[in-house]
């Protein structure tokens, strides 16, 4: 194992025990939620609750050193009511069937939401890839793909990428997808390399998607930009890019935070020297410039008027909700907030941009990807960037329209929006019999 | 001779057969074009025709077996496009006329598709909306060999609508095993519809009559309008054309027409119509029936309700001094050339309700790459499409010194024609 990769994999979201929930269950409640609140009839709630369908296949590796390994692989395709299904491929030596359920259930409801034609899938390889040499790993993703080939491709199925499965992966899936059906399938993955079809603007996506919200949400609630004072934790692709974007757009940015601990200043954070000092030193925590260094748990609650936690689950959980000093949290990272905790937040009157929406930007850079593999024509950077700002803006305004016709919290009125763009698709599409 | 309608010379010589203007339409141009008696043969006649039999369980469980047609006229240009229709008076013969009239619409404002069209003979008021359902997609099944997105791509039709068309890119996505939203058109925004397609038809031919008017050097302010019709037609263009600055003088539904020499006030008339389902009673204006309406004194006309309204019995006492064809075969043979002697323009049907087949393939080109356009950009390049195709249509009837009718066929026709010897003979 070597210490970049020992860091990669630290740096996972991990789960305090405190608030730690099934997340299948937590993502089934607000589903629920939504279609309670929203009316859903028996039929559809009884279609919308299970997966279309759960693929389980064993995938024997011979190892190195002779043995054979054989490996369990998932692949679980919740709803193409609304187009091909989309979603990431997991590789973790503990993976749990449930996690994959709920993920691909929130794919479905995120891709609804954002309005790009896909419903949700979400796959998984149970294995330890710092165990597995590079070409042992690739002999598993690759047998993982041919397993189900009949399932997966750029109309039925497409991955895209996730903590593990970076551009090598992508790739590898790509190719056997691609050899498998005796045509290039460039479409039947995102995330690529440049040079397989990856599209411009990738890396930034959900940072510039976030500013895009974060514009959307000052805008609508009248908060002048000027002066305003955000702290962000999380100093990597999101994090440290978002950050970068807002120091740019003139906000104050007061704290900033990675896995090693937090930087603070009230007057304002020099944000491109401390991220370049990470860059070299990889890390925040000796920044020689003007900043308090603060406690990496104690971050959230340091006083700002937006919080943007775009690094860990559950980071705002019940035991420190009370403390936030926040007028508005945005979520850049995958629930940042536990359930308990938005209660808390909710009572105080603490706005909540939630994850589903905010950090959406992924999942429309990933359908973008995929239009351009289609059509072989790549978009230049200022057409990607125009074209994601029209999805987060078109996605908000029916979040707000949403909010106001129910009277609810953005996060209920997100998950109302996209059960029922999914329901209506299902409606109309019939049951094929 | 007809173009691919075999009709028999008995329905040839009723004037009231719509596909008589066609016909002869074709046969004019074919004659200016001198196309030699091969091609001729090869465009008279639908290259494939299939035909189902449907045994559908009905909910009081006995089961019924229904016919379904597909009929493609021609598929040199592209793959095929045309409606799907389901009406007790569906047969062969107006299938296949159908059939032929779609390739000549697709070729006048150059899409690359070829025509077809598509029927099943039943009663749709007669059956539930399950037994509807079960029936499109057994039709859907039953006729899949020849669809495709490369290969004929279906559309709503007479009593068909984006539900049909759901069930239909349901059915075919389900035994194909992979979405293919491109399979049909006039889908649901959700499921790869596209915007802009309601009203396109309405929008094209608004279209179509602002670049009339620029041949006779008419402002859209000076132009007295009659709508025949209010529906996805007629109501959208009268709408679009009071926007654009028209006077709008008359417009009428299946009940009856109003009349306000001043001009209506087409938001408000479309509100009544919508709260009281007519538009007769609508206080700011003058009943007047049918038949008066059409001859109303006016300078441009739009008949985009059916088929012969203007024909042989009152084309003698049309005011317009244009007429724009919103509607399929609204004028008839005989009352084109009267109306053509006495120098009314008419911008003929194949090209001015064009607007409505070019979204179609819009909504395809957009589910080919999976991208989807603005309203915006669907209707400037609407817009774009209409006004080339109507600007050759122009420079063709000056270069061979006839109506635009006659043009938009010897254009239609020449082009299909060139296809065809580029292409040659598979086989």
């Amino acid at each position: 194992m070597t210490m970049q990769r020992a860091e990669r994999w630290g740096a996972m979201p991990r789960t305090p025990l405190l608030d730690d929930e099934s997340p299948f269950k937590t993502m089934m409640s607000t589903f629920d939620e939504a279609a309670l609140t929203m009316g859903l009839s028996d039929n559809e709630y009884r279609v919308l609750r299970k997966a279309d369908k759960e693929i389980s296949v064993a995938v024997p590796v011979r190892l190195a050193g002779g043995n054979l390994e054989v490996f369990d692989g998932f692949r679980i395709q919740h709803n193409a009511g609304l187009g091909p299904f989309i979603g990431p491929l997991r590789i973790e030596p503990d993976l749990k069937l449930d996690e994959l359920r709920a993920l691909a259930g929130w794919m479905t409801w995120k891709c609804a939401l954002l309005g790009v034609p896909f419903g949700g899938a979400c796959g998984g390889l149970r294995l330890d890839p710092y165990t597995l040499s590079s070409s042992e790993l690739e002999c598993a993703v690759r047998r993982y793909a041919a397993t189900m080939i009949a399932d997966i491709g750029p109309e039925r199925d497409v991955f895209t990428p996730d903590i593990y499965a970076d551009e090598r992966v992508m790739s590898w899936l790509m190719d056997t997808i691609s050899s498998h059906q005796r045509s290039t399938a460039a479409s039947a993955v995102t995330g690529k390399p440049r040079d397989l079809g990856g599209s411009a603007g990738s890396r930034d996506a959900v940072a510039k998607g976030l500013r895009a919200v974060i514009r959307l949400a000052l805008a609508h609630f009248g908060m002048p930009r000027k002066g305003l004072k955000v702290n962000v934790q999380g100093a990597g692709v999101v994090g440290g890019t978002l950050a970068k974007l807002l120091h740019e757009d003139g906000f104050t940015i007061t704290g900033l935070a990675d896995v090693t601990g937090g930087l603070f200043n009230e007057d304002g954070l020099d944000i491109p020297a401390a991220i370049e000092w990470r860059n070299q030193h990889g890390t925040l925590g000796e920044w020689p410039g003007k900043a308090d260094q603060v406690d990496r748990d104690e971050f959230v609650t340091l006083p700002c008027d937006l919080l943007v936690p775009c690094a860990v689950a559950n980071a705002v959980h019940s035991g420190n909700a009370v403390r936030v000093e926040a007028k508005m949290i945005i979520e850049g990272a995958h629930g940042p907030v536990s359930p308990r905790a938005d209660r808390i937040l909710a009572q105080r009157g603490i706005t909540i941009i939630p994850d589903i929406l905010a950090n959406g930007g992924g999942v429309v850079l990933s359908y973008f990807e995929w239009v351009q593999s289609r059509t072989g024509l790549g978009w230049v950077d200022q057409v990607v960037d125009k074209r994601l700002g029209r999805f987060m803006r078109e996605a908000w305004d029916s979040v707000l329209a949403v909010s106001s016709e129910f009277d609810c919290s953005l996060r209920k009125a997100s998950h109302i929006h996209a059960v029922r763009k999914v329901s209506e698709a299902d409606h109309q599409r019939g049951i094929y019999a | 001779m007809s173009s691919g309608a075999t009709l028999s010379d008995a329905q040839l010589r009723d004037e009231y057969n719509p596909f008589l203007s066609m016909a002869k339409g074709f046969d004019q141009a074919a004659d200016i074009l001198g196309l030699d008696e091969g091609l001729r043969e090869v465009l008279r006649q639908p290259e494939r025709e299939l035909k189902v039999a449907m045994p559908i369980l009905m909910d009081d469980g006995t089961v019924k077996v229904f016919t379904g047609y597909r009929v493609q006229h021609n598929f040199l240009r592209g793959p095929c496009k045309g409606g799907i229709r389901f009406s007790p008076d569906v047969n062969l013969d107006e299938v296949r006329a159908l059939s032929a009239w779609m390739t000549w619409k697709c070729s006048v404002v150059n899409l690359p598709f070829g025509g077809a069209k598509g029927g099943v003979i039943c009663d749709p008021r007669e059956l539930s909306q399950g037994e509807l359902e079960r029936l499109t997609r057994r039709y859907t099944v039953a006729i899949m060999d020849i669809l495709g997105p490369d290969r004929d791509v279906p559309a709503p039709d007479m009593n068909t609508g984006e539900q049909t068309m759901a069930w239909i890119m349901d059915t075919y996505s389900m035994h194909v095993r992979r979405t293919t939203t491109a399979i049909v058109t006039g889908k649901p925004l959700a499921l790869g519809g596209s915007r802009g397609r309601r009203e396109a038809t309405g929008r094209g031919v608004m279209i179509a009559a602002n670049q009339a008017l620029q041949l006779t050097g008419d402002r859209p302010e000076d132009t007295r309008v009659i709508v025949q019709g209010a529906g996805n037609v007629g109501g959208v263009a009268a709408l679009l054309m009071h926007r654009e600055g028209y006077k709008v003088t008359s417009i009428s539904d299946m009940y009856g027409a109003i009349h306000n020499e001043t001009g209506l006030d087409m938001p408000a008339v479309m509100a009544w119509m919508r709260d009281n389902g007519r538009l007769t009673g609508f206080p700011d204006a003058a009943e007047v029936s049918h038949s008066d309406q059409l001859e109303l004194d006016c300078d441009l006309l739009i008949p985009a309700a059916t088929e012969n309204q203007i024909t042989s019995l009152n084309a003698d006492r049309i005011k317009a001094k244009l007429i724009v064809e919103g509607a399929n075969g609204p004028t008839t043979a005989i009352a084109s050339s009267m109306l053509h002697d006495r120098g009314v323009v008419i911008v003929p049907d194949i090209l001015a309700n064009a607007g409505g087949v070019t979204v179609s393939y819009f909504e395809w080109v957009q589910d080919r790459m999976g991208y989807f356009w603005t309203e915006e950009i669907v209707n400037s390049r609407l817009e774009q499409i209409m006004i080339d195709a109507f600007n050759e249509v122009v420079k063709t009837a000056e270069e061979h010194q006839v109506s635009l009718r006659t043009a938009a066929y010897i254009l239609s026709i020449d082009r299909v024609a060139s296809v065809y010897r580029l292409r040659g003979i598979f086989a």
